[in-house]
């Protein structure tokens, strides 16, 4: 808190002797629009690059900046499109300036941007930000040829994966259950599908995702490790078209399209995998063959739909939804065994330009988690269910006052709904032999915030905020304040410095034991008992702008903190159990590390370079005989190389090579023998020393692609090969014990260690076309 | 079935991956043995215990035997010596390292203590409280149209107890070791009667032996935490946990055995 403060008076002093460097300034504000669909483009470029000024659209694509009076060259650029450029006059207090962007024409080109964009990121005053569009991700190799945004995040340095083909986020020594994932400003509970192995955003639906690392603004709270926003597609409101995908193990489809032409459009997008199909073929195949066991049904799918709605020149309408599902099931003569997740969510968003200062968007969002296992067996019939249902209203405030300031604030209100372990046995005919156990809880959550993006000189900007959230579990109510600060310093126009601070609390707790995503982890919430997750983190950062602001090097350091972490006791039941407050833990993390980044979005090779050295530790009293142990994904080293090559106008190469220190892993030192009451079958019982103290050997990879563009009769069409894995790394998943046993007696002769790895060198293929 | 196990089952009948297991070296840090001891009083039966000590995982797979254990069991103002003698039963499989003629004959309520010594300086210690017998009210069974029949269980639970149970079906005999078997508690129906299901796996004709075990909670505890960390070599999603002895000073269980037992023959 005193470093808040004296940052706070840091700012009020600066804020008394900058009138001066104020002097003659309007204001210039506009929207960033695709000239193709007339959507918005959130996170483009808007900038004066010879006075150096410039801003960022926000998710409506809304922008807003001081200039000085008299003629300008204003350009604004985005990912994937050519940059706009227009001269200007300022004479007045204020200009409303709209760009529309075309969209290049070449794939490759897409992922081109003018290098002014480099520049805008090395003057902006936020750090620790990635950002990625499905146009890129869509260039880049993936495992079964399946596009995956929150996967091509793990590229980026900070941000790690749990395991092999994994889609969650481990950033920067932060859990996976500590990122505020948000679709449309909804937030989403469980963003994987098939037990973590593919995200549940389909990539054509989806067009961009930003992740922030640390130096979060004040807008954002809830999590404590990221904030991952991804911008769904808005529709094309001037024509109709038609977008798809077949691949190994899923096909998509998506229709966009104009409601009212120029005013309203919208979106319609579904995916579904065909594992089932062919399971069930040869599950029909082998009807009779007793020594054949029959292959559970296993498929999910998702479906994306938005509708856009231009009210006016200052108003905006869009609604979000979202509903996916996986389902895994097993039938037999003898029983019925299901199991079903998915999220389902629901987003109203109004938009509203008061003035070209002033601007509001407002939302009032569902979103909902569930899972069902059900396994009937006669009469019997046992259901367990968990479920989070939250209501929010949001609304936001982006005002832009005069000296340099531009102040952002607003308030959410979240009610939340928490079914826990939720389990019922009906007995059939025997009732009094049914029961029920779970709990409900209800609880609210309050956010308010207020922050000021504030350009002191031409050299100096800061964006201090201050974030008062609270959380009432109805027998308990927690507020705090979560100060936010970020500074940047321009050494010259290639180098800059930068600098962050963020405080952040979490009520709710994902319960979850393995370490990985999975769908039956269920959230939590903050009670008399168990208290709200809190990090702080610092990081600094250098960046600098090489070979004529083509290359773009960036350094940052972070530290943070986290208190109250959760954990469970050994053998914790978390499913069926009405008092799972016992079984949980708590105590300290910490994590800390250097990242590195080079990147290159200029010519025809364009990519990056990452390397991250970092440490992430927990400590709880009751685990480990209270010593300090590393986090599963701790990992000393990882690099990731990513190279996209324009071979020609229709032909284009990709290439990523991931290096990363093992994860780290508990395994057994020890073992005895336990012969049990029976004897029969002497078991063999492991002794675990100390957590997570053995390494996984080095994980790496390298992945090429290949994107073909086809000349069909209509539309655009292209096909993408991917090779996965391709010198066929044997990279570890976890590693167990085993017996060695004499193949004519059963006689155990040894033991073995034995390392398990999930994927080969895999080829795929995938057809994608848009008419 | 545990949830994870499930899951973990589930993910690798999906992935496509196969013979993708190798074997690898490991260097384990060095392990200093602990005592391991097993000894179950049962009504009836003599004293018997086993005495052993943990090895390092890659130890060569021999009984690591501790022929200087003293091991002794103390009850009502009694304290019993059980001698050296390792004896294996071929037909069960199980064997014992030390043993006494005495026979239990204990009563609810009364406590048992065990204390396990060697010339390493090495002491265990525990007690064990007789527990009375939870009766099985009833074993019946329905048959399906392929004439095959599921099995159910009831019994009461005494609702002014928390109560562990084991629960065991043997096909034929209780020579023949169990072909299910499971822990629970009463804490989601304290008090009610308490049915057990399973699955179509009987016909007619079948002889089912039913064994209820009335647990002392430390006893529940070490079977689960055992059963856990067996689970966690393995499996990736299981979070490793260390096994809850009822005894002190070293690794194991002493306790006594309380069961009812009822054998049916499924007929139509």
């Amino acid at each position: 808190m005193r470093f808040f403060f004296l940052l706070f008076t840091f700012i009020l002093l600066l804020n008394n002797i900058s009138p001066a460097l104020a002097q003659g300034t309007a204001t210039v504000s506009g929207f960033v629009r695709s000239a193709d669909t007339n959507e918005a483009l959130a996170g483009a470029t808007v900038a004066v690059p010879t006075l150096n000024i410039g801003t960022f659209t926000d998710a409506k694509g809304f922008y807003s900046f001081n200039l000085p009076k008299g003629n300008h060259t204003i350009q604004a650029s985005y990912i994937g499109f050519e940059s706009g450029s227009k001269d200007i006059t300022v004479t007045g207090d204020k200009l409303t300036l709209n760009f529309t962007l075309e969209t290049n024409s070449s794939q490759l080109q897409e992922v081109v941007v003018e290098a002014n964009t480099l520049q805008q990121k090395l003057n902006d005053t936020r750090m620790s930000v990635e950002r990625l569009s499905t146009v890129e991700a869509k260039l880049l190799p993936a495992l079964f040829g399946e596009v995956d945004l929150v996967k091509t995040l793990q590229l980026k340095p900070g941000v790690q994966s749990g395991g092999e083909g994994a889609s969650g986020l481990y950033v920067r020594g932060g859990g996976p259950d500590q990122n505020l994932v948000m679709l449309d400003d909804a937030v989403v509970y469980n963003a994987s599908h098939l037990f973590g192995f593919f995200s549940v955003f389909n990539p054509d639906a989806v067009k961009s995702v930003e992740l922030y690392k640390g130096g979060f603004p004040a807008q954002y709270g809830g999590r404590l490790s990221s904030v991952l926003e991804v911008d769904m597609n808005k529709g094309n409101y001037d024509s109709l078209s038609a977008t798809g995908g077949i691949g190994l193990i899923s096909s998509r489809l998506t229709f966009e399209g104009p409601i009212v032409k120029d005013k309203a459009s919208f979106l319609i997008s579904g995916r579904r995998t065909y594992f089932d199909i062919f399971t069930r073929q040869l599950n029909r195949i082998n009807e009779g063959n007793k020594d054949y066991n029959p292959i559970p049904d296993y498929y999910f799918y998702d479906l994306n739909t938005k509708i856009y709605y231009k009210l006016g020149e200052k108003d905006e309408l869009s609604l979000t939804g979202y509903y996916g599902r996986d389902f895994f099931g097993f039938n037999d003569s003898n029983f019925s065994f299901g199991f079903d997740w998915g999220n389902s969510i629901g987003s109203l968003v109004w938009s509203h330009k008061f003035s070209n200062r002033f601007f509001a968007s407002t939302s009032l969002t569902s979103t909902g988690y569930r899972y069902n296992v059900t396994n009937s067996i006669s009469d019997f019939t046992f259901k367990l269910t968990s479920s989070i249902q939250d209501f929010t209203l949001k609304t936001d405030f982006d005002l832009l006052l005069s000296k340099g300031h531009n102040l952002k604030f607003g308030a959410l209100a979240t009610k939340h709904a928490f079914t826990i372990g939720q389990f019922n046995f009906d007995a059939g005919d025997n009732q009094d032999m049914s029961f029920n156990s779970g709990n409900n809880y209800k609880a609210t959550e309050f956010g308010a915030y207020v922050s000021d993006d504030f350009r002191v000189n031409p050299l100096l900007s800061v964006n201090y905020g201050l974030r008062l959230s609270a959380f009432d579990s109805g027998d308990k109510t927690y507020t705090a304040l979560e100060p936010r600060a970020a500074a940047k310093y321009s050494l010259s126009q290639t180098m800059s410095l930068k600098a962050s601070y963020a405080s952040m609390m979490q009520y709710i707790h994902l319960v979850s034991s393995s370490g990985a995503s999975l769908p039956t982890d269920v959230w939590y919430p903050s009670t008399s008992y168990v208290k709200p997750q809190r990090s702080q983190q610092v990081a600094a950062g250098v960046s600098k702008l090489f070979a004529n602001g083509k290359l773009l090097f960036t350094n940052e350091v972070y530290y943070k903190w986290m208190k109250r972490q959760i954990d469970f006791r050994d053998g914790a039941n978390l499913f069926v159990n009405d008092s799972l407050e016992n079984e949980f833990l708590f105590g300290e993390g910490e994590s800390y590390g250097n990242e590195i980044y080079l990147e290159k979005i200029k010519g025809r090779t364009t990519g990056w370079l990452g390397y991250t050295l970092s440490w992430s530790y927990r400590q709880f009293d009751e685990i480990n005989d209270g010593r300090r142990f590393p986090t599963r994904y701790d990992r000393r080293h990882d690099i990731s190389l990513v190279v996209l090559h324009q071979l020609s106008k229709r032909i284009s190469l990709t290439g990523a090579f991931v290096y990363g220190t093992g994860n780290a892993y508990s395994l057994p030192v020890a073992r005895f023998a336990f012969q049990d009451v029976e004897g029969r079958n002497t078991s063999v019982i492991p002794i675990y020393s100390d957590r997570n103290s053995f390494r996984l050997a080095a994980y790496h990879r390298l992945d090429l692609g290949l994107v073909l563009k086809l000349r069909p009769k209509h539309g655009e069409a292209d096909l993408t090969f991917n090779l996965y894995n391709t010198y066929n790394r044997r990279n570890p998943y976890f590693v167990y014990f085993s017996q060695i046993e004499s193949e004519a007696d059963d006689l155990t002769l040894g033991f073995e260690a034995k390392q398990v790895s999930l994927f080969p060198s895999i080829p795929s293929i995938t057809y994608n076309f848009k008419f | 079935m545990k949830l994870s196990t499930l899951l973990y089952l589930c993910s690798l009948l999906l992935m496509v991956s196969c013979d993708m297991d190798k074997t690898i070296d490991i260097d384990l840090p060095p392990h200093t043995p602990q005592l391991v001891v097993e000894c179950y009083l049962e009504q009836g039966k003599p004293f018997r215990a086993t005495v052993l000590e943990t090895s390092s995982y890659f130890d060569a797979p021999t009984p690591p035997l501790v022929p200087d254990a003293e091991v002794h069991i103390s009850y009502n103002g009694q304290r019993v010596k059980l001698q050296y003698n390792p004896t294996f039963n071929e037909k069960q499989s199980k064997g014992f390292t030390h043993s006494s003629n005495k026979i239990m004959r204990g009563q609810p309520g009364d406590v048992y203590s065990i204390e396990v010594t060697d010339g390493k300086g090495r002491k265990v210690t525990g007690y064990t409280t007789v527990l009375p017998k939870v009766p099985i009210d009833s074993v019946k069974w329905q048959f399906n149209e392929n004439d095959k029949a599921l099995l159910l269980t009831y019994f009461k639970d005494n609702p002014n107890t928390a109560n562990y149970y084991r629960y065991m079906t043997h096909r034929d005999s209780v020579r023949n070791g169990s072909n299910r078997e499971f822990t629970l508690t009463d804490n989601l129906n304290n008090g009610k009667q308490i049915v057990i299901g399973s699955n179509y796996n009987y016909e007619s004709g079948d002889t089912v032996v039913v064994s209820l075990f009335h647990l002392e909670k430390k006893y529940y505890d070490f079977l689960r935490s055992a059963d856990d960390a067996e689970d966690a070599n393995g499996n990736p999603f299981a979070q490793p946990s260390r096994v809850i002895s009822t005894v002190e000073g070293g690794i194991g269980v002493f306790t006594n055995l309380v069961y009812d037992r009822r054998t049916v023959i499924i007929a139509r």
